[in-house]
């Protein structure tokens, strides 16, 4: 899908009932896929230019968006690891502490403090008098409340390590009393990376930093891991090898679970991840280094062999969040002889995890099938950081250096003694093949000229193996990281990365074109949009969608219903553009708008034909003719007529009214062109109406659109005006008030008076109260226009004329002619 | 010695000459010329004359007759302008004009409109599709894959029948290289769903202009000439337009669009407002298959095409701060576009 966000100064916001899950990534980055990486981090794979601006646009402009740039770190003068020795209540402030603190200078400082989250022997960073702060906050000895307070101790934010503000930074036990912060905390770089889904070998450091010496020309400090030694064995056994082509399985023995060391809980920290304990802290670590993901079971805990298998129905599993997930044959299990051990790739078991007591662990590395854990880690909303780089497929080719990594790790941070063989079963995924690129293909795909040597030497920086080339063409080998290339116009792709899209100057190709069926559409909806413009309404566009509420009611008895709505607003597809219009009038009306004149053109959904046909409607409601005016008619109420009168102005042809039943109004009528029923008007039925206007009378219309419209054989076509004069007369007239307009035109129509050409009604009134004519009967005036087109007519025939059409009209009963 | 006839025309002429106003003026032409003016008396009196005087006095009296009128008319029309001068200048023209009504344009509508004419100056027709679709035309055909996250019931409105509300525009690029063989030159404006919580930038219904070429030899330098030239049509000349490489599944390769423009209130920042991309031959294979025939050869056709967001673009160039204005259709909001 094209589009990212919809407004580029704020977060795209996916999935907002996701579960957290644990996680470093927030939801709605990660669904975008943005990633955090340390610039510190970064460096120890990669020479980075000077200027992170510079960086930033040289990724950005391959393709590696860089959406933020932070600096980090508590570079602060006069801020020190400092121990609580004692906490107090403040006398005089229920919110307040006073603590007593050791910061190395000998002397015990008093510090009155506002944070909860510590405990009398905790390090914590303290702001000496005469530190600045983030956001120039100057701290100096002072007095809280009437209690001394010599400097402040600092939250992560204080420090600008962090945005969590809840309480303290509480440092690890190792922390060096009196030791500046910055030992801790050394200034750092981090990028927010939007890392597009084909590129997972993005996902982590050494990954990014391949990329960086790739656009830079830099060597790439290569990881020194040796490949472990391997043996099959019975311990590890695949029973789903489509879902888990490959597992391995490391066990390290007596090792202690403690905190992790300053340096590696730094890292962690740097790129938003919380810090655990050493041997979880290391699995992560190595993911977010090399991109693999690993898991670390206590070994102790496990009973017998491991099984990789698929889930049987209804299976139970309790995860490491405390939840116990009901799972089914499509989801992946890791299992011991008892029981599931962790769901595949997604979340390890709550009873099998690493914890302080922990002395043996089994390390697990492991290729699982992409798409299975994207389903299961969506089926079950979990999320992680693992299913993310899993479901986007990892690098065989790292899989198990990263399980000797972490292994390395663990001996030398948790003093654990790994055995000598890691476990394996199953086969890692073939390198990706190879392929060719011709060099004319490529410049004209680009529209470019890019010298074969220069095409060469960019897919060689991306670590591809040329294996023969000829003058027109070359054949390379992919890097088991970059199973996103699989044919020619993937190597193109990468040529213009780099090549520099700016070099490729844009061209103007032009061609004709017919217009089409749609272009004619769409002309002859903007005619109609701009002529119902010009006369007052203004356009409104609902949404498609329409709420559990207009469901069922009148204007939406039937629709298309979704399978899974997300909120009760958007339930089903509108059969009808009237309920959103009723919508918007009630917005308009409690906005305070007197006169409501509006319009839709859009698409409807009828459920019979499953059809999507296109309509118009108008809705008028509240004051005729705008705001008072100085030398405005008299005030009045928009009615049915102004509703006729839009309908017969915008250009629909000929189109006539009749009278019908229809709940929903109280006066309705049937729309016809030519003998065809289009559509429906009238006034609504209070019930329809009164929770949008109150007592306020609504009028509606709503019609289909002609599915086919003019082309040029339809232009209209000139008619020569009437040459000789034409002759008014006028006709008034007392009827019953019964006696409808159009039966009275039909009456005059009957006479089929050949000079007849126009009947005009001009006076209308009536009523009750009216004098002169009495209750029951109406007056009406008419100006009857006669011509012939071939002659100037006399006044004699022109009175013959009109006394056959009086006559005809005295003859129907209770009218009588006025002289 | 002066004949009576050159006496009665000075005394008219003296009569118009103080004559102040259009009824005193009037006065003296029916006292001169009226049927018994005394000017006019002279034309009976001719008949009395001898037939030596007659054209001597016939030639004099049409001398005089014309000298009075032209007088009267000189006169009253200096009288008659002074007199409507003197009415029209009481006129307050400080007073409202009459009103005229009118209505609007919803924004959206103008802001498609003003995209479609671009686009139609450079040749491309309009095509449309359903806003129901099948999976086949919204992800298969678009080289998506089947386990990818859009299609899922989280992101993508489905109905009972098992099809869906297109997520994107990009189905009518299949609908139109189903109903023609290349070359192809259309756009197609039209709505698209996702299953999105609404909040200020997100909408369950958003609008979309897709744009697909199709034909030989179409390159990356095609793609961004027509982009470019949109884009500075559309937010003026001096528009910055900077392509960025991206990933879409059924194009490669693949750009997003940024603009810079000091004219909008994002200022000196860059902001994205286009996917877009060669046509991915992966979606041309599958269009052979579905049409059976070999109609778009990837090796002889090559394309462009685009998607372009117009609640995004309405939002920019109309500094509009929140979507959920659009479907809300506020007269107070509708009347600021008319």
């Amino acid at each position: 899908m094209w589009e990212g966000p919809l407004c580029p100064d704020l977060p795209a916001r996916r999935n907002p009932s996701g579960h957290k899950g644990p996680s470093h990534i927030p939801i709605s980055q990660r669904e975008r896929g943005v990633l955090k990486f340390s610039l510190n981090w970064l460096r120890e794979f990669v020479e980075l230019p000077n200027d992170v601006a510079q960086l930033a646009d040289l990724l950005t402009l391959a393709g590696v968006e860089i959406e933020g740039i932070e600096a980090r770190g508590a570079n602060f003068a006069h801020v020190v690891v400092a121990q609580v020795t004692a906490s107090a209540p403040h006398p005089n402030a229920d919110r307040l502490s006073v603590c007593q603190v050791d910061d190395g200078s000998g002397q015990v400082r008093q510090i009155v403090c506002g944070a909860k989250n510590y405990k009398v022997g905790d390090k914590v960073p303290l702001a000496q008098p005469g530190a600045v702060l983030s956001g120039d906050l100057k701290i100096k000895a002072s007095k809280l409340r009437g209690v001394e307070s010599q400097g402040m101790l600092c939250s992560a934010k204080e420090l600008g390590i962090a945005e969590d503000a809840a309480g303290l930074l509480i440092l690890s036990p190792e922390a060096k009393i009196g030791a500046p912060i910055s030992e801790l905390f050394p200034n750092d770089t981090i990028l927010d990376v939007e890392i597009t889904p084909n590129r997972s070998d993005l996902l982590s450091h050494y990954g990014l930093a391949r990329e960086i010496a790739a656009l830079t020309q830099k060597p790439l400090r290569a990881l020194e891991m040796a490949e472990p030694r391997t043996a099959n064995g019975s311990a590890v056994q695949i029973s789903a090898p489509n879902e888990c082509p490959f597992y391995s399985a490391r066990r390290i023995e007596n090792i202690t679970v403690g905190p992790s060391p300053d340096w590696l809980r730094a890292r962690l920290e740097s790129v938003g991840l919380r810090a655990i304990n050493s041997i979880v802290d290391i699995t992560n670590f190595v993911m977010l280094e090399i991109g693999q993901p690993l898991h670390a079971f206590d070994a102790d805990k496990l009973r017998g062999g491991i099984n990789v298998r698929l889930a049987q129905p209804n299976e139970k599993f309790l995860a490491l969040d405390g939840r116990t997930y009901q799972l089914d044959p499509k989801n992946l299990l890791i299992a011991d002889a008892a029981r599931g051990i962790a769901i595949g790739g997604v979340m390890g078991g709550e009873d099998t995890g690493v914890t302080a007591t922990t002395r043996n662990v089994l390390l697990e590395s492991a290729y699982f099938s992409p798409s299975n854990i994207r389903r299961t880690a969506r089926e079950l909303n979990l999320p992680s950081d693992a299913s993310y780089r899993f479901e986007r497929g990892v690098d065989p080719g790292m899989l198990l250096r990263a399980s000797e990594r972490a292994t390395q790790l663990i001996h030398e941070i948790a003093g654990g003694e790994p055995v000598r063989e890691t476990i394996i079963a199953g086969t890692l995924p073939a390198a990706p093949a190879g392929f060719s690129l011709r060099y004319t293909r490529c410049d004209e795909l680009l529209g470019a000229s890019i010298a074969p040597a220069e095409a060469d030497r960019i897919l060689e920086s991306f670590g591809l193996q040329k294996l023969g080339a000829t003058d027109e063409q070359s054949t390379w080998g992919i890097p088991s990281y970059r199973s996103d290339l699989r044919r020619e116009v993937d190597l193109i792709e990468e040529i213009v990365r780099v090549f520099g899209i700016h070099r490729i100057t844009g061209a103007d190709r032009s061609r004709f074109t017919p217009a089409s069926a749609a272009d004619r559409r769409y002309d002859a909806e903007m005619t109609l949009r701009e002529r119902l413009v010009a006369r007052g309404f203004s356009e409104a566009r609902t949404s498609a969608l329409v709420g559990r509420q207009t469901l069922g009611s009148g204007f939406a008895k039937e629709a298309i219903e979704l399978r899974n709505p997300l909120s009760e607003d958007h339930v089903a597809l509108r059969p009808s553009l009237i309920p959103g219009l009723i919508a918007v009038l009630e917005r308009n009306v409690r906005a305070g708008a007197k006169s409501v004149q509006l319009f839709e053109v859009g698409r409807v959904f009828l459920p019979a034909k499953g059809e999507e046909i296109r309509r118009l409607a108008l809705l008028l409601c509240g004051a005729a003719g705008g705001p008072a005016h100085w030398r405005g008619a008299p005030a009045r109420e928009l009615d049915l007529f102004d509703l006729k009168g839009a309908l017969e102005s915008i250009g629909l042809g000929e189109v006539a009214f009749r009278r019908c039943e229809s709940a929903e109004f109280a006066l309705a009528m049937e729309i016809l062109t030519g003998d065809q029923r289009c559509g429906g008007a009238g006034q609504l039925a209070s019930a329809q109406a009164a929770k949008a206007a109150g007592a306020a009378a609504v009028f509606v219309a709503e019609l289909d659109l002609p599915n086919e419209f003019e082309t040029v054989d339809g232009a209209r076509k000139f008619r020569e005006w009437q040459r000789f004069p034409s002759v008014s007369r006028d006709i008034a007239l007392i009827a019953p008030q019964a006696l409808t307009h159009g039966e009275i035109l039909a009456a005059i129509q009957s006479v089929r008076e050949p000079l007849l050409a126009a009947v005009e009604l001009f006076d209308l009134f009536g009523g009750q109260s009216v004098e002169n004519i009495g209750a029951g009967r109406k007056s009406l005036a008419y100006s009857l226009t006669y011509l012939d087109k071939n002659r100037t007519l006399t006044s004699n025939e022109v009175s013959a004329a009109h006394d056959r059409i009086r006559e005809r009209l005295k003859s129907e009963p209770g009218v009588e002619l006025r002289e | 010695m002066t004949h009576p006839l050159q006496e009665l025309r000075d005394a008219a002429l003296a009569e118009i000459a103080a004559a102040g106003d259009v009824q005193a003026l009037e006065a003296v032409r029916v006292l001169y010329l009226g049927r018994s003016g005394s000017i006019s008396a002279w034309g009976e009196k001719m008949k009395t004359l001898s037939k030596e005087e007659r054209p001597v006095v016939g030639k004099l009296l049409n001398e005089v007759r014309s000298a009075v009128t032209a007088a009267l008319e000189e006169s009253g029309e200096k009288l008659r302008a002074t007199q409507e001068a003197g009415a029209l200048a009481e006129i307050d023209i400080s007073l409202p004009g009459t009103p005229h009504e009118i209505g609007a344009l919803h924004p959206l509508t103008q802001m498609l409109d003003r995209a479609i004419g671009i686009f139609r100056r450079m040749g491309f027709a309009l095509a449309a599709g359903p806003d129901v679709e099948d999976e086949w035309h919204c992800f298969d055909a678009l080289n998506t894959a089947p386990d990818h996250p859009a299609r899922n019931e989280q992101d993508t409105f489905y109905l009972p029948d098992g099809r869906l509300l297109r997520t994107h525009t990009s189905t009518v690029q299949i609908r139109a290289m189903e109903s023609a063989p290349p070359p192809i030159r259309v756009i197609a404006p039209g709505a698209a769903f996702r299953r999105d919580e609404v909040d200020a930038t997100h909408s369950a219904q958003f609008h979309q202009i897709e744009g697909l070429y199709v034909d030989e030899r179409v390159s990356v330098a095609d793609l961004k000439g027509a982009l470019e030239f949109f884009l500075r049509e559309l937010f003026g000349a001096e528009t910055a337009v900077r392509f960025r490489p991206h990933y879409f599944p059924f194009t490669e390769p693949s750009f997003e669009i940024d603009v810079k423009s000091k004219a909008l209130k994002s200022g000196e920042k860059w902001i994205e407002v286009c996917g877009c991309g060669m046509v991915h031959p992966a979606v041309f294979e599958e269009m052979n298959r579905a049409r059976g025939d070999a109609a778009y050869d990837p090796e002889k056709w090559t394309g462009f095409a685009f998607g372009l967001g117009m609640d995004r673009l309405a939002m920019i160039l109309f500094d509009i701060p929140d979507i959920r204005l659009f479907a809300q259709n506020d007269l107070r909001f509708l009347g600021q576009f008319a």
